[in-house]
C-alpha cells in the first residue's frame, strides 16, 4: 500500500492515467473467462471482481487490487513516470458503476444459484463496459453527468 | 462451452468496434453547426467583455478529467492571442444552455464569434491545432 499518495493543488487525490486502463483490461480478462466457464468457477471469478470493485469504490483507488498490481508491474518493468495524471474521482465513479451492476449478479447468484441467467447478463454488461474503458479510457461520469442533472431538475419541478 | 465462447467474443468484439467508432468521433471539431449564443447566455457564463474577436464556452462538470485537459488547451490558446476570451461553466448550473444547444455530454466546447454565432463545436478533447485553425479563420478573415 502506498505511504504517500499524490495530490493536486486542491488536495484531491490524483492517479496515473494508465492505471484505470490497465485495471479495465484485467477486469475484461477476468469477466471474459468467467462468462466462458460459468458454473462454480465462473461465479467465484465474478464475486472476486465484485470484491475488487467494492474495495476501489469504498476505500479509494489507492486500495484497488488491480491498481496495486499495476504499481507492481510499473516497478517490475520500469515503465517510468506517468505521462499524464488525472483526478481520482471519475475512474472511482466508473468502479462504482461496475460495483452497482455486479451487485445484481451477486444477489442473483445468492438467490437462484450459479445458473441465474440474469446474473450472467449483468456480467456481460460489465464486460462490454470494461472493454470499452480499456480500449478508450472513457469517462463514464462525463457521459452520465447531464442525464443525471436533467433527471433531477425534471423530478424537482 | 462453444456457445459461451462465441457470446463472450461477440460482446468483446462489439464493444471494441464501438470503442473505435467512439474514439474517432471524440474531440472532432464540427463547424457545420448553425446557431448562436444569446447575449443572456453569454452573460450567464461570464462572457460580457466586448473586446474579444472570438469567444469560447466550455461546459463541464466538477469531476471530469477530460474537462481539465480542454481547460488547459483553452488557457494555452488564450495566452497565444489577446483577442480570445473563454469561460468555463458547470453544465449542471446552466441546464438551459445545455438544453438549448442539445449538449449531451461533458466536456462540450463552443467556439463563438464576438456576436455569439457558433463557429465550431466539439465534445471530448479536441486537438489544439484544429481549434487554432478555427480561431485564425475567425479572428483575421471572417469577422469584418
Amino acid at each position: 500500500m502506498p505511504r504517500q499518495l499524490a495530490r493536486d493543488d486542491q488536495g484531491n487525490l490524483i492517479i496515473d492515467k494508465r492505471g484505470p486502463r490497465f485495471g479495465a483490461a484485467v477486469t475484461t480478462v477476468v469477466l471474459a473467462v468467467a462468462l466462458i466457464l460459468q458454473g462454480q468457477v465462473g461465479a467465484v471469478l465474478v464475486v472476486w471482481q465484485w470484491i475488487a470493485f467494492t474495495i476501489s469504490t469504498f476505500f479509494g483507488l489507492a486500495w484497488s487490487p488491480y491498481g496495486n498490481l499495476f504499481r507492481f508491474v510499473k516497478r517490475r518493468f520500469d515503465l517510468g513516470a506517468p505521462s499524464q495524471t488525472e483526478p481520482e474521482g471519475p475512474p472511482r465513479f466508473a468502479q462504482f458503476c461496475g460495483f452497482a451492476v455486479l451487485t445484481v449478479a451477486v444477489i442473483l447468484f445468492a438467490i437462484t444459484g450459479v445458473d441465474a441467467v440474469g446474473a450472467w447478463v449483468a456480467v456481460g454488461i460489465v464486460l462490454a463496459l470494461s472493454t470499452l474503458l480499456a480500449a478508450t479510457g472513457l469517462c463514464v461520469g462525463c457521459e452520465l453527468y447531464l442525464w443525471g442533472h436533467r433527471l433531477r431538475s425534471r423530478t424537482a419541478q | 462451452m462453444i456457445s459461451r465462447l462465441v457470446i463472450t467474443l461477440v460482446i468483446v468484439g462489439a464493444a471494441t468496434l464501438f470503442a473505435l467508432w467512439w474514439q474517432r468521433r471524440d474531440g472532432r471539431v464540427r463547424t457545420d453547426e448553425a446557431g448562436r449564443f444569446t447575449a443572456d447566455q453569454l452573460q450567464a457564463v461570464g462572457l460580457v467583455d466586448g473586446s474579444a474577436e472570438a469567444l469560447a464556452v466550455l461546459l463541464g462538470s466538477p469531476t471530469c478529467a477530460p474537462c481539465l485537459t480542454v481547460k488547459q488547451i483553452l488557457g494555452e490558446l488564450a495566452d497565444e492571442r489577446t483577442d480570445f476570451h473563454w469561460s468555463y461553466a458547470d453544465a449542471a448550473d446552466h441546464l438551459d444552455i445545455a438544453d438549448a444547444h442539445h449538449v449531451m455530454r461533458v466536456p462540450t466546447l463552443f467556439v463563438l464569434d464576438r456576436g455569439g454565432r457558433i463557429l465550431a463545436r466539439t465534445s471530448g478533447v479536441p486537438a489544439k491545432v484544429e481549434l487554432r485553425r478555427v480561431l485564425d479563420r475567425d479572428g483575421t478573415l471572417e469577422s469584418v
